[in-house]
């Protein structure tokens, strides 16, 4: 396909606008928008450029008043900085939603189990469904946890699945799970509330599913765990502070929720029990809905150095007086190369298929994998598999020989730690390009959250939309220069 | 409520208290000063340092005690722990931390503030000396109480805000009437006249003007002037006004009545609003109204411990 041929002519915001011969989410060709998009690629295309700069403004200055920033530690003394915000909203049809509705579930369900099996009878181990050594390397793994019965047999109360849509085929598949700590859900409920206000003209045109149940939802799961029954629960939301770089979304939980925010210091363990330091006195708590990694927990059973969290809170885990959640050692299910077995866990545990695929990758940990990934890594994406926030990654073909030699010798060091998978082309959606004044194809990931109680697996339709804001990026996380979009999901198909 | 959080609200309070007050003295000044001639400079300015409690600090910084330095002094410059846009910071990274706990339009306000008195420029504001920086920072202030008032619920956190900033202003009114009166003294023992002039810029400075000319003659009287200021029952910023509010918050924290007090913070504001109800001014001045004023400003600095000794750092028996 001749460059001309797949550009738009037309002037406006998307002038020149090129789908560069990948999945495009907005248009099927040069043009030519999907179903799902048509009415708001008539609404942009009208709009004058100015007019559109003058709306993306008045977002970015709501979002600065509002202090919904992030703090940024590359330069090594912690800078807020804006998530920046792309206005063109990303859309996904109500029946593609829907498979992927199904596919998080049953995922989410499945890590559960193997989180239960693994720290309790572990069976999967015995059946030889994934090797021992593997779940006992993983640096997560925590074996202080083994035989600890977790509130309603929850460990994956608040899940967030990374899916990328492959260029190649169009399909979702899942890129990594993220059972610990995963962040960003405050941006996707802020993000709809500033496109509400910016173009109130678009969702007009539209029928989009709501978010804003998110946080009800998650203080009706972490009611449901008080050791003392909901009614009476007392419920907080431990955080490592102010100068942790999801500070915002801690303090934003909090408040939707009408929970305390707390800090270790604000924590003390008394007989057992957990109390919180008021200006009344010590009051019980019974729910930590915790932002601290496990590492930082508890200085007596963890990381002794750690000031950020509370000495015997692990003590007062184990005799059941207080519920953590997500629950300690969630990391062994996350891990990047045990990532690979999920679709065996979901035969194993639930004796179904699994609805989404999952991405081709070789573990460093097998001599027949680490021998072709050494061979092959200027084609490959490596990964560290404790990692998140998209460091300790190296994309080969992005990479200079230097930075390739330099993971070679890492891996060799440590094969346990690193995976790689094929390079997959993201698809690209519209954005905005304050350089240039118009509209560009910039890579996406969709993050949607996943709120689990037991019976149900709640996600709010559609998640966070992760943009790489630079051109040929396929880095889309928040610490290395992404941003964020609003994403629908529509009620009917279009 | 978390200790920690009452700690933050009281902090709030405190530094938008400090920040309005520094802001007013600032501007007053230098604009007084403006229609002085130039050799009373040296003294004029010496008192601000001397009032914000810095005096070492600026030393180290300047050599010279003039309007230029003064004003970037307790306007701007960061290593002073009380410039106006320390205190702003810190006021706002306060409200950061507990931004769970306070209305959406106080965190807003208080953000919004804190990006505008970035947003100023030192050197420009230098040189178009301090009235438009000074004039922004009490507005702010005075919005932030407003939106304070309208949008958060009065309960103990609201009381804490009120403590903190009622405390902070009656030490800030306590120091601004003793340094300047004492600067006073000195001018009349070398000039040998007394200095209205300077007396009209402390009541401006506390936006009392307008309520001594209702009040009394309109000749400016120190002796009334410092009554205003100490004792009178109804203006927002006498130290017995800010006294008895610092007793009226504490009191509804702890859900004391009057005639008792619950801990050693109410026993001290009790026992100062007391004093400053039955002591007349006469009696004030024959006292010592130096020594008279040091003593509010050291109970004020002792309630503040007490608070923090009864509500944010209390001992834990385990």
């Amino acid at each position: 396909m001749s460059l001309a041929a797949s550009q738009i002519l037309k002037p406006g915001l998307f002038e020149g606008y090129d789908t560069g011969g990948l999945y495009d989410e907005m248009f099927s060709g040069p043009g030519q928008p999907r179903p799902e998009y048509n009415k708001l690629f008539q609404n942009l295309a009208a709009m004058a450029p100015t007019q559109f700069e003058e709306r993306r403004r008045l977002a970015d200055l709501s979002f600065l008043i509002q202090g919904i920033t992030f703090t940024v530690y590359s330069d090594g003394k912690g800078t807020e900085r804006l998530f920046p915000f792309d206005l063109i909203p990303r859309i996904l049809s109500h029946s593609e939603w829907d498979r992927i509705d199904r596919g998080l579930s049953q995922r989410v369900v499945a890590l559960n189990l193997f989180l239960q099996d693994v720290y309790g009878k572990q069976s999967i181990l015995r059946d030889g469904e994934i090797p021992r050594s593997l779940v006992y390397s993983c640096p997560h793994f925590r074996r202080e946890v083994i035989g600890v019965e977790v509130p309603l047999g929850i460990h994956t109360h608040i899940c967030g699945i990374d899916l990328v849509r492959d260029s190649k085929t169009g399909e979702f598949c899942v890129l990594e799970d993220n059972v610990r700590t995963p962040s960003g859900i405050s941006y996707v409920l802020e993000n709809r509330l500033v496109m509400t206000r910016t173009f109130p003209d678009a969702f007009h045109s539209y029928e989009v599913l709501p978010v804003n149940h998110y946080p009800v939802e998650l203080s009706r799961i972490l009611r449901s765990l008080s050791p003392r029954g909901a009614e009476e629960a007392q419920i907080a939301l431990l955080t490592p502070g102010i100068h942790n770089s999801a500070y915002f979304e801690h303090s934003f939980l909090a408040q939707q929720m009408g929970v305390e925010l707390v800090e270790g210091r604000d924590l003390i363990v008394d007989g057992g029990v957990v109390f919180m330091k008021t200006i009344r006195g010590l009051k019980r708590v019974d729910v930590i809905y915790r932002r601290v990694d496990d590492d930082f927990l508890d200085p007596l059973t963890f990381r002794r150095d750690s000031l950020l969290g509370v000495p015997g809170l692990m003590g007062a885990y184990r005799a059941g007086n207080v519920a953590l959640a997500n629950a300690v050692g969630n990391g062994v299910a996350d891990d990047k190369a045990i990532y690979s077995f999920v679709p065996r866990f979901i035969r194993y545990y639930l004796g179904e298929e699994p609805i989404l695929r999952t991405v081709e990758t070789y573990l460093c940990a097998r001599p027949k994998d680490l021998s072709y990934v050494l061979d092959n890594l200027s084609d490959l994406v490596v990964k560290a598999v404790g990692e998140s926030g998209g460091y300790g990654m190296l994309i080969g073909p992005e990479s200079d020989r230097a930075k390739i030699a330099e993971f070679r010798e890492r891996i060799r060091a440590n094969p346990r730690n690193y995976i790689a998978q094929p390079v997959i082309a993201l698809s690209r959606v519209p954005s905005y390009d304050p350089a240039t004044g118009n509209v560009a194809g910039r890579h996406v990931d969709l993050r949607p959250y996943c709120l689990y109680d037991g019976q149900k697996v709640t996600i709010v339709p559609g998640g966070l939309t992760r943009v790489a804001l630079q051109r040929g990026s396929l880095v889309v996380n928040s610490s290395q220069g992404g941003g964020s979009k609003d994403t629908w999901v529509l009620r009917g198909e279009n | 409520m978390l200790s920690r959080i009452a700690e933050s609200l009281f902090w709030l309070a405190r530094y938008i208290e400090r920040a309005e007050d520094t802001a007013r003295i600032l501007d007053v000044n230098y604009h007084m000063l403006l229609e002085e001639s130039a050799e009373s400079y040296h003294l004029r300015w010496e008192p601000l340092v001397i009032m914000a409690g810095e005096e070492r600090l600026y030393r180290k910084h300047y050599e010279q005690v003039n309007g230029q330095n003064v004003f970037e002094f307790l306007a701007f410059r960061p290593e002073n722990p009380s410039s106006i846009v320390q205190c702003i910071s810190k006021a706002r990274e306060n409200a950061r931390t507990i931004r769970d706990c306070i209305s959406r339009e106080m965190w807003e306000d208080i953000n919004g503030l804190y990006y505008t008195v970035l947003g100023f420029n030192p050197r420009d504001e230098m040189a178009a000396g301090p009235h438009r920086f000074c004039d922004k920072i009490k507005f702010g202030a005075h919005r932030f109480h407003g939106v304070t008032d309208a949008t958060l619920p009065h309960d103990e956190g609201w009381e804490f805000l009120r403590v903190g900033w009622s405390l902070e202003r009656a030490e800030m009114t306590a120091r601004l009437v003793d340094v300047q009166y004492h600067n006073l003294l000195e001018s009349l023992s070398s000039v040998g006249a007394p200095d209205n002039h300077q007396w009209m810029a402390v009541l401006r400075s506390v936006g009392a003007y307008e309520a001594y000319h209702r009040q009394y003659h309109p000749i400016i009287e120190p002796e009334k002037v410092a009554e205003l200021l100490i004792l009178h029952p109804l203006h927002p910023r006498s130290i017995r006004f800010s006294a008895t509010e610092v007793q009226a918050g504490l009191r509804a924290v702890s859900g004391t009545s009057s005639g008792s007090y619950a801990n050693e913070a109410e026993r001290l504001a009790g026992r100062l609003v007391e004093r400053l109800r039955y002591d007349r001014i006469d009696e004030i001045f024959k006292q010592g109204l130096h020594s008279y004023l040091y003593e509010v400003a050291r109970v004020c600095n002792a309630i503040g411990e007490g608070i923090t000794r009864t509500y944010f750092h209390y001992a834990v028996v385990a």
